[in-house]
């Protein structure tokens, strides 16, 4: 009995130490490349070919060259604009429009939900060169505009989002309200909206990714320094100096830094979004 | 709500009511409708549209019927390179995604201390910009001075010129598009993991079904939509590939036309060549693949789970 007893024990304890060497090499894998990129922004040209992940003497002094050879914080400045615009846009118009379309009842409403639920299957593919037509026809290639107002007004995806969490929310919580004579406009606002923070907080992070990230769009779109954000500067940099690793390394970790944050304090909601915007095409 | 609408004579209370509502329902949605209507129903119009057109941006628009698409499928030689390399990213990019996101996915299910240390670093990769990705593996492949070559040395293998040479340039952008999927395919497969009750594998384990037989006979199964969304999703994605691309191959698709996808094709013509009408065609080529490969993954699965 006890030898039987000790062999499970023994098979348990060799069973958790295969899974955790598994988890291990897994969690190696995704960070290599991050780490070695990280070290690589510490360490001297010379030292570039050193398989040394810590590096002897970190080269701070590469981050300070980044911001000599690119405007960083001009870009990131734009970059945040431009984040922060479409973001808290996307969050008023989605949620405004989800709350309609899960409980105001007007004409059209279901057959108009499902014409936004089809668009959802258009890829950006078809999209992209008719709206680069449409900013060109508006004069606002090369402009700010361009990279606020196409998203400023919200979205289908994020409408989906909104509305199937709004049909979460029990009925009672508003009953009350409209019995007492609230306006829908009253009821949305101060009564179901401090509801929806989890959808709200999916919504946020997922669209200021999307835009913080996007490259293809602004690479049509800008064409100057100063209103570029930080994607563009960073291929502009390397299209500048391919061979400077350290500096590169170096813009690499401070654009994905503030994401990285973001990520470490909202992992739940980015996570959560990322699953769902399989639906949204990008 | 249903209660009052089924109330057999509505009070004049109610009616202002309801048209109160449907009013205030038709003004918050206007603004968002406003821009579905103008940034992707026009474009997705305007693009068929044009797909029978030629225009350079600068001439009138002249309309050429079927020209464009007949072109680009009888007359083209870049298209079928387009084709090969766009299929041999999909299928390399989507196959190991999905293998290696069971695996990860079935190890990060289990309840084991600081599962939730190992769950945050292997998501990690989800905050990195495609642009970003592409910069540092860059760095990895480099062919003097990164870490896979460094490494290669120490067991005598002579450096691998990873992105300058045809051969190799698309099994590289596989790699890296691979290590940007497989943590999304993960998130989706795990919570579709998390959803099936542990009673089931209870009762199997009473059975004496063993590890890898619960996996397949309760695991896989249970997460097919999952798993077939997971494949739609990672075919859409890879099938569309561009920022990874052009930053680790550049604007061409090179080295040659080793990694010259659709999507690098794409923006050539309509931007380098502004052949718009030609673009457009290949975009309506692209979307009308999509749409077939999508419709396909979802027959073939539902068939399955009918079988079931």
């Amino acid at each position: 009995m006890s030898s039987l007893t000790a062999r499970v024990i023994k098979l348990s304890v060799l069973r958790a130490l295969a899974l955790y060497t598994a988890l291990i090499a897994m969690a190696w894998c995704a960070l290599f490349p991050i780490l070695w990129a990280l070290s690589g922004s510490l360490k001297n040209q010379a030292e570039i070919t050193e398989p040394v992940l810590i590096p002897p003497h970190p080269q701070w002094a590469n981050y300070a060259e980044v911001f000599q050879l690119m405007p960083f914080w001009r870009m990131f400045l734009n970059t945040v604009l431009y984040a922060g615009c479409v973001t808290a846009g996307q969050v008023f118009f989605c949620s405004l429009a989800g709350y309609a379309f899960a409980r105001l009842r007007f004409r059209g409403r279901d057959v108009l939900f499902l014409a936004y639920l089809a668009t959802l299957m258009v890829p950006l593919t078809v999209t992209v060169i008719p709206q680069f037509i449409l900013m060109r026809t508006f004069g606002w290639t090369d402009t700010p505009w361009s990279m606020i107002v196409p998203g400023l007004f919200g979205s289908a995806f994020g409408t989906y989002l909104m509305r199937q969490f709004f049909r979460t929310l029990p009925k009672e919580l508003e009953e009350a309200a409209i019995l007492d004579g609230c306006s829908p406009w009253q009821v949305y606002w101060r009564v179901l909206l401090p509801h929806t923070r989890p959808a709200v907080m999916v919504l946020a992070v997922l669209t200021w990714m999307t835009v913080w990230n996007d490259f293809l769009w602004p690479l049509l779109m800008i064409q100057r320094n100063s209103i570029s954000p930080l994607t563009l500067g960073l291929v502009h940099l390397q299209g500048q100096y391919a061979s400077k690793w350290p500096v590169l390394m170096a813009a690499s970790m401070l654009i994905l830094l503030p994401l990285v944050i973001i990520y470490a304090v909202a992992q739940r909601a980015f996570i959560r979004g990322i699953a769902l915007s399989g639906f949204g095409g990008r | 709500m249903t209660v009052t609408e089924r109330a057999p004579a509505p009070t004049s209370d109610r009616s202002v009511l309801a048209r109160r509502q449907a009013a205030a329902g038709r003004t918050f949605v206007a603004p968002n409708l406003f821009a579905v209507a103008v940034f992707m129903v026009f474009p997705l119009g305007f693009s068929l549209y044009m797909a029978f057109q030629k225009w350079d941006l600068f001439t009138p628009a002249k309309f050429v019927g079927w020209a464009n698409f007949h072109q680009l499928l009888t007359g083209d030689p870049l298209f079928a390179i387009a084709l090969r390399n766009t299929v041999v990213l999909t299928v390399g990019t989507t196959v190991p995604t999905v293998v290696i996101s069971l695996i990860v996915a079935a190890v990060l299910n289990r309840k084991l201390k600081g599962i939730g240390v190992f769950r945050t670093i292997l998501f990690l990769p989800l905050a990195v910009s495609s642009v970003v990705m592409a910069m540092v593996w860059r760095f990895v492949f480099d062919t003097s001075n990164g870490l896979f070559n460094i490494m290669l040395g120490w067991i005598g293998i002579g450096p691998v010129p990873w992105l300058v040479d045809p051969k190799w340039a698309m099994f590289s952008v596989c790699l890296v598009s691979i290590w940007k999927s497989v943590p999304f395919a993960t998130a989706i497969l795990l919570a579709a993991m998390q959803g099936i009750p542990d009673d089931l594998y209870e009762a199997a384990k009473m059975d004496g079904a063993g590890e890898v037989r619960r996996f397949f006979a309760i695991t896989v199964p249970l997460i097919r939509s999952a798993l077939s969304f997971v494949v739609v999703i990672s075919i859409i994605n890879s099938f569309q590939a561009f920022d990874q691309v052009y930053v680790l191959t550049g604007a061409h698709g090179g080295p040659a036309t080793s990694t010259y996808v659709f999507g690098i094709m794409l923006i050539q013509n309509a931007f380098d060549f502004t052949d718009i009408g030609y673009a457009s065609a290949l975009a309506w080529v692209m979307f009308a693949i999509l749409l077939v490969i999508t419709f396909l993954q979802l027959r073939f699965s539902r068939r399955n789970s009918l079988e079931q």
